[in-house]
């Protein structure tokens, strides 16, 4: 019952994003589309982060002087 | 006696309170009163309030709505390349290169936005709208461009949209009756304009009535309540007059003015320090090229404004009205009936004087269930408006079952008929009004208005809220009309409910937890003060309150 009461959570949750972005306003394909930019941007953007991160706290740590 | 004189009702409290809930708001009325009562202007308290749109709420609203014009873009973009079927209306072919007939870019809003959520508006209804109604179901297969009638009726729908304040919108009772032996007797059409052959003697029986009701020397009727506005105010000023319009009049007021050439100057709603300053200037510069003094100024003001729930503050506007010799035009569609100890409207509320009102201007529409509108003032004005209204020289007079109807409702109201079914409805309206309005707010949601307003908005603020609150609730058995742009600001669009006379409360407590249910659903509980009533400061702008942090 706990992973209906998430699934039950999760689709409010979805409807809650849908309302506040007036996707549900939209139609389905412009609902696909919109919702298939955003997760391609958000998919860079964490993609980016994995490849950097590593060199980013390298960077900072030599210079707070922790490592050489 | 004066204003002055009267002992505060601030003391008298409603006795259908629980006696807990009586003393904190007798607490409050009476630390209001003193506030309220020091410019004895008040007789008793006027709460009022305008709660500010939570920064974070107005953020997402401009999102969205950036949302759907670009995807508002990419439509027209894939209409005007023929990719997509366009549903509106176009030139013809051979027609492309002429001057544009149609503008496409002013219907944008209506073409991209309205239409997606259009079938929460224009909902075909099969039966007397009062309390509930009947509803007959459509269903659209293109996304709202079209509807289908499912066959299948609705029925019970509770009406929370229909402006039946007191209850009149009934087939069966002593108004329908009389109409129906009006309408056996004479026919409904009468053929004619009311110079021509069009005035009958249950005109004028009418219009006497309606004098004695509002108490005025005289009253002359209407056969639409729009045109009584926008066919009058042309036939009072004219070139060389002032109208000082607040901003938030109705568009048949603003046609009026617009029609009758005068000079419009617009005021901050509800607000007398701007209304001050706009007669200050009008007196002190005069006309503008010429420096020569205002042939009139003109006060246009509402009794109730319906978008905002708000009540104009009629001491204040009369004193302001006598000390700087200017007339006052009330437009009473919304109030006449609904408030006030007896119905006469929101004279007898503030406890003022008719004969201090100029023009006083109301529909039938509202709380009589009828349809026209009527004008009362002083004896002179209205023989005036007899022979110079564009209304009484080309336009038909009211139909004589709509007439009948308001006269037996009329008679209802001020207790002629023997009964004491008037009065009664009018203390229920009340009730259901502050039950409404104070659990309402007690469950969070933004309440705009003033606290005796049976008109009250709710604030949903972004457009697709807006759709999902009209449809949610039709599928929990309740109408309600929502309102967004152009008829109020860009991110405010609210849903607006009427609270009628006929309600039981059964039907408010069901209405309630629908409401309760569906702002859960679709986080609509955006509250976060705890709401003061505005304490002594009469002349402050409603559109901030004080907040308790």
């Amino acid at each position: 019952m706990a992973l209906g009461d998430a699934w039950k959570q999760l689709s409010w949750f979805y409807y809650q994003y849908v309302l506040v972005t007036a996707l549900y306003m939209l139609e389905p394909w412009e609902r696909t589309i919109f919702n298939s930019l955003l997760i391609t941007v958000a998919a860079m953007a964490v993609y980016t982060c994995y490849v950097f991160m590593p060199q980013h706290i390298m960077a900072i740590l030599h210079y707070f002087e922790v490592v050489q | 006696k004066t204003l002055g004189e009267r002992e505060c009702p601030c003391r008298q409290t409603s006795k259908s309170l629980p006696s807990v809930e009586r003393l904190v708001l007798m607490g409050i009325a009476l630390q209001v009163c003193h506030a309220a009562c020091n410019g004895e202007l008040y007789s008793r308290p006027f709460i009022e309030s305008f709660e500010e749109t939570p920064m974070l709420l107005a953020v997402l609203t401009y999102m969205s709505y950036g949302i759907l014009t670009i995807f508002g873009y990419l439509r027209d973009f894939m209409r005007e390349w023929k990719i997509e079927k366009c549903h509106t209306a176009r030139e013809r072919e051979e027609q492309k290169d002429f001057v544009p007939l149609y503008q496409d870019f002013e219907n944008f809003y209506t073409r991209n936005i309205y239409m997606r959520i259009r079938d929460s508006w224009n909902r075909p209804i099969c039966s007397v709208p009062g309390a509930t109604f009947d509803l007959v179901e459509c269903s659209s297969n293109d996304y709202n461009w079209t509807f289908e009638y499912t066959g299948r009726v609705v029925k019970d729908v509770i009406n929370l949209g229909s402006y039946n304040y007191l209850g009149f919108a009934e087939n069966t009772g002593a108004c329908a009756t009389a109409a129906g032996e009006v309408t056996v007797k004479f026919g409904v059409g009468v053929a004619s304009t009311r110079q021509e052959m069009g005035n009958l003697d249950r005109h004028e029986e009418l219009e006497k009535l309606a004098a004695s009701f509002l108490g005025v020397e005289s009253a002359m009727v209407f056969g639409m309540g729009f045109a009584t506005n926008s066919m009058n105010i042309p036939a009072l000023v004219g070139k060389g007059c002032l109208i000082l319009s607040d901003e938030l009049n109705h568009a048949s007021l603003v046609l009026g003015a617009r029609l009758s050439s005068s000079t419009i100057r617009v005021f901050k709603h509800n607000n007398m320090q701007s209304l001050e300053k706009l007669l200050r200037d009008a007196i002190v510069h005069g006309q503008p090229r010429t420096h020569r003094p205002w042939k009139k100024i003109l006060i246009l003001m509402e009794g109730i404004y319906s978008m905002e729930g708000s009540i104009i503050r009629l001491p204040e506007v009369i004193a302001l009205k006598k000390k700087y010799k200017a007339y006052l035009y009330l437009d009473e569609a919304h109030s006449i009936g609904a408030l006030g100890l007896n119905g006469r409207g929101v004279v007898e509320y503030f406890g003022l004087d008719p004969k201090d009102v100029d023009v006083m201007m109301g529909t039938f529409t509202k709380s009589f269930s009828a349809a026209g509108g009527y004008v009362g003032g002083r004896k002179d004005l209205i023989d005036y408006l007899r022979t110079h209204s564009h209304s009484a020289i080309y336009a038909t007079t009211m139909s004589l079952p709509v007439v009948e109807q308001i006269l037996t409702s009329m008679k209802c109201i001020m207790g002629k008929d023997g009964t004491t079914i008037g009065l009664s409805r009018i203390q229920r309206l009340a009730e259901n009004t502050v039950y409404f309005r104070r659990r309402l707010q007690e469950m969070g949601f933004i309440i705009y208005g003033n606290n005796d307003s049976p008109v009250v908005p709710m604030m949903l603020y972004m457009p697709a809220k807006l759709g999902a609150f009209g449809r949610e609730m039709l599928k929990r058995n309740i109408g309600v009309v929502g309102v967004g742009f152009p008829a109020t600001p860009i991110i405010e669009s609210r849903a607006r409910f009427c609270i009628s006379a006929a309600h039981t409360k059964e039907m408010l407590d069901r209405a309630l937890d629908v409401i309760s249910e569906v702002g859960d659903l679709l986080h609509l509980k955006y509250s976060r003060h705890k709401v003061l009533p505005s304490l002594d400061r009469p002349f402050d702008e409603t559109t901030y309150e004080e907040n308790e942090e």
